[in-house]
């Protein structure tokens, strides 16, 4: 910026109100380490997974046959019989393990809170139980399932109900922290026992943000359905699968564009039911 | 006043008595309580009938879980502690690189998605990209960049930035459109020009917040490139899908366990960060306000 004039409304130009001005702060210690630190990790980290612009440009500009496939996806395997009976399994799968996961999280949201559960030893024994549960992402749940249970939905469905389970658990019960204490107060002068205290003044007021959870659970699910398959727990993951083993992208592509798609519009209504919920 | 005038009324066709009616509100969206209900138990019922599971095999799912349990966590070896620590090391490289990666694409993509800052048909068309990227797992973009990168770390990298531009970019426009009108309108009366409006204007107002969505979403993506790992482009999923293939169970269950100490290790340094971020100094280290407003943007999610 140019020192110009005094008058001249440039930002830089502090000639006549500096004086009222005060002291422009300077970085705290926090903003200087927090920033040295991200970047020293960001240089330790390109490092251990071998980052290098020219290698970025090189690999993206070449032409390959994967992204040609994705330019010209097969639509047609999507009626043949097999790929349509992997589709509605995998439907099924998510319906069955957001419904099941769901189920079991809302007691355990319960007894992971204060309000829920007065207990502090058993309190934060479910904490660590819910915090184990959520450190395990989908894939490795169905990993797990599938070498204890076998290949198969069955699987597949364990391991989104484990899922499940850690997602709606987590959301509900930091909801839970932030109720109103007051119906709580309420049930207990009048003398409810736990279970009724619950029942009447704290799950009615979590239950619209429950619903809505469940829902969005149900669409991570439908997501993740598609994606366990790819070791095996059943679903379209198993054809997306098949199809990439043997490179026959167009195929790939194809179900996987018409999937996505499905799951686009079933999230539309699951959003526009979850605007009404809350 | 009013009792007299409803008992006056015609009896209407509600479940409540006439008597009742006057103290009592009416109870909102029956209809469609009942309707979303009815919808939802045959949907589940369809599934249930439908879905080819062997429930049988469930109730022996338990014994088959503990035989496995004892398998993994009995047959443990110290000395492979090490190198499967690198490895989450560089599950938690790829989801940082990718994390960074995605954050510069999601910053300026989310201020042309504000409706707040630019024109309504921008922030749509803008919008539907960042929908787009939301809506397909990491791993299948990964299945997309690992013919072009071969088994490597950065095809991991690539899958992760581009599969999270759309919800970082998501939760940024949200951030941006909540933000406070007077500094812009100040900015505006000096005679800013649209880069000084950005940077005087809004950028200060949205920093901390898109800092610590960007962690959190780094937490997110530690838990992806561990899945991503199956897939065989590095990590510690790839050690632990190797495991379970040749059933070197005690490795296997080491890497679990890594697996889990190591996410809620990075977790708990970054959210202490974020919380930092948020709340300023002095903060209460007590979680829950973060999450909650995270669960808070997804309870009212809007998907347009």
């Amino acid at each position: 910026m140019t020192s110009g004039p005094v008058g001249v409304a440039s930002p830089e130009s502090r000639v006549d109100g500096a004086a009222r001005l005060p002291k422009k702060p300077g970085p705290t210690p926090f903003t200087i380490v927090t920033t040295l630190g991200a970047v020293v990790m960001t240089v330790v980290t390109a490092r251990a997974v071998g980052f290098s612009f020219e290698g970025l440009i090189e690999n993206l500009t070449r032409p390959n046959s994967v992204v040609e496939g994705l330019l010209n996806p097969d639509f047609s395997q999507i009626w043949s019989e097999r790929s349509r009976a992997a589709f509605i399994e995998t439907l099924q799968l998510a319906v069955l393990g957001t419904v099941a996961g769901a189920s079991v999280a809302l007691p355990l949201a319960l007894w992971s809170t204060r309000v829920g559960n007065p207990n502090t030893f058993l309190r934060s024994i479910v904490r660590i139980f819910n915090n184990i549960v959520r450190a395990i992402p989908d894939l490795l749940w169905a990993l797990i399932f599938v070498s204890a249970v076998g290949i198969g939905a069955l699987s597949g469905l364990l391991a989104l109900f484990f899922f499940s389970l850690a997602v709606t658990t987590k959301l509900t019960s930091d909801v839970l922290d932030g109720i109103d204490p007051g119906p709580v107060e309420a049930a207990n002068a009048s003398g409810a026992g736990l279970t009724q205290m619950l029942r009447t003044a704290v799950v009615p007021q979590i239950l619209p943000s429950y619903s809505s959870f469940v829902l969005y659970n149900f669409e991570l699910n439908l997501r993740s359905s598609a994606v366990i398959g790819l070791v095996g727990a059943g679903g379209i993951g198993e054809r997306i699968e098949f199809f990439r083993s043997r490179g026959e992208w167009e195929e790939m592509w194809g179900l996987v564009v018409m999937f996505f798609l499905v799951v686009m519009i079933i999230e539309a209504f699951s959003v526009t039911l979850r605007r009404r919920l809350v | 006043m009013r009792t007299d005038l409803s008992r006056g009324a015609p009896v209407r066709a509600t479940d409540l008595s006439a008597k009742d009616w006057p103290q009592l509100p009416k109870p909102p969206r029956q209809v469609f309580k009942w309707v979303a209900t009815t919808i939802i138990a045959a949907i589940v019922l369809w599934s249930f009938i439908g879905l080819d599971a062997k429930w049988s095999r469930l109730l022996d799912a338990p014994a088959d879980l503990y035989t496995l349990g004892r398998l993994m966590f009995s047959q443990m070896e110290a000395s492979e502690i090490r190198p499967l620590i690198g490895k989450m090391w560089e599950s938690i490289s790829i989801a940082w690189m990718g994390t960074l990666i995605a954050a510069i694409f999601a910053v300026p993509l989310s201020f042309f998605a504000a409706e707040n800052l630019v024109g309504r048909p921008v922030a749509w068309i803008i919008r539907q990209v960042l929908n787009l990227l939301r809506a397909i797992p990491e791993i299948i973009i990964a299945l997309a960049f690992i013919p072009v990168f071969g088994l490597t770390p950065m095809a991991g990298v690539l899958a992760i930035g581009v599969g999270s531009i759309g919800t970082l970019g998501k939760l940024f426009y949200e951030i941006i459109e909540g933000i406070e009108r007077g500094p812009i309108e100040a900015t505006d009366a000096v005679g800013a020009s649209r880069s000084q409006r950005l940077r005087w204007g809004v950028l200060p107002q949205v920093t901390p917040e898109l800092t610590s969505f960007i962690l959190y979403r780094f937490e997110v993506n530690i838990r992806a490139s561990a899945i991503l790992g199956v897939l065989g482009v590095g990590g510690i999923g790839t050690d632990l899908t190797q495991a379970i293939r040749f059933k070197e169970w005690g490795t296997a269950g080491l890497a679990l366990i890594i697996v889990v100490v190591g996410t809620i290790a990075v977790d708990t340094v970054s959210g202490l960060v974020r919380r930092r971020i948020v709340r300023g100094p002095g903060a209460s280290s007590d979680g829950g306000s973060f999450e909650a407003h995270e669960a808070e943007l997804i309870a009212e999610s809007v998907n347009d």
